[in-house]
């Protein structure tokens, strides 16, 4: 399984997403918005939006912002 | 002393003096951080997108000193930020617009227009005179930046002919720049 996060530098909620993700020992690829353009496509189709940290596993089923029981809900569901 | 005479770094960390904005009109402004409930930010791009060509420029300044609070969510934190990949006017290098530690042009520009009160009549008005009397007391005290999105209109002489405060959205003075212009 592997979890990405959408997110952008100085995004203090991506950044909990990563810790509540290392405290869980869930390994997880960040993609980069800003700097990244294929990434910010990405996540526009996924959630619709440009808001962030966006967590998903398959791209499909998604979370919007730090929401530790819709994450693990996410995780549980892989 | 005039508003030609600061000089001010863009956030790709290139200085920039205010001089090269000479005979535009000019809307200075303290940028929220691009996390919570941020709508001020739209309605700048869509000022900007409609004068831009008549002279207008947007001269945007991120502040973090009251990005930690954002008023009327209090009960209901955003936990997301969103990404304004749509902001096409100049934002400026992040820095502080209050207090001792304010940026020179932020003295300037609140010594030149003071504080006259919020528009009690905008929904979050009530909302935001609570939270500072309750959290920050010590802003409402004299002319400093009371919160993110006070704006300054700056005619094409350089002088500054108007603050408005958060509480004014940008679309209310869309007549105030077109009188400029």
């Amino acid at each position: 399984m592997t979890v990405t996060i959408f997110g952008f530098r100085g995004c203090p909620w991506c950044d909990k997403v990563k810790r509540l993700l290392d405290a869980r020992g869930v390994e997880y690829e960040t993609r980069d918005i800003e700097l990244d353009e294929t990434a910010r496509e990405e996540c526009e189709k996924i959630s619709g939006d440009l808001a962030v940290p966006v967590t998903t596993i398959d791209g499909k089923n998604y979370v919007v912002g730090f929401d530790k029981k819709k994450i693990d809900e996410l995780l549980a569901s892989a | 002393m005039s508003i030609y005479d600061f000089t001010v770094k863009t956030n790709r960390g290139v200085e920039k003096s205010l001089a090269d904005y000479k005979g535009k009109v000019l809307l200075i402004v303290n940028t929220a951080s691009k996390c919570g409930f941020t709508p001020q930010f739209e309605e700048l791009q869509a000022l900007y997108k409609t004068y831009k060509d008549k002279g207008l420029e947007i001269l945007g300044f991120p502040c973090n000193q009251f990005a930690a609070q954002d008023p009327g969510s209090n009960d209901e934190i955003q936990q997301f930020c969103k990404f304004n990949y749509g902001v096409t006017f100049q934002i400026f290098e992040k820095g502080d617009v209050r207090g001792e530690t304010a940026q020179p042009l932020f003295k300037y520009l609140t010594a030149q227009k003071k504080f006259e009160g919020f528009d009690m009549h905008h929904p979050i008005g009530q909302k935001l005179l609570e939270a500072l009397q309750t959290n920050f007391p010590e802003y409402l005290e004299g002319d400093g930046i009371k919160w993110n999105f006070t704006k300054f209109l700056i005619d094409r002489e350089g002088n500054v002919v108007a603050r408005f405060e958060p509480t004014t959205t940008p679309a209310s003075i869309a007549t105030d720049i077109e009188k400029l212009l």
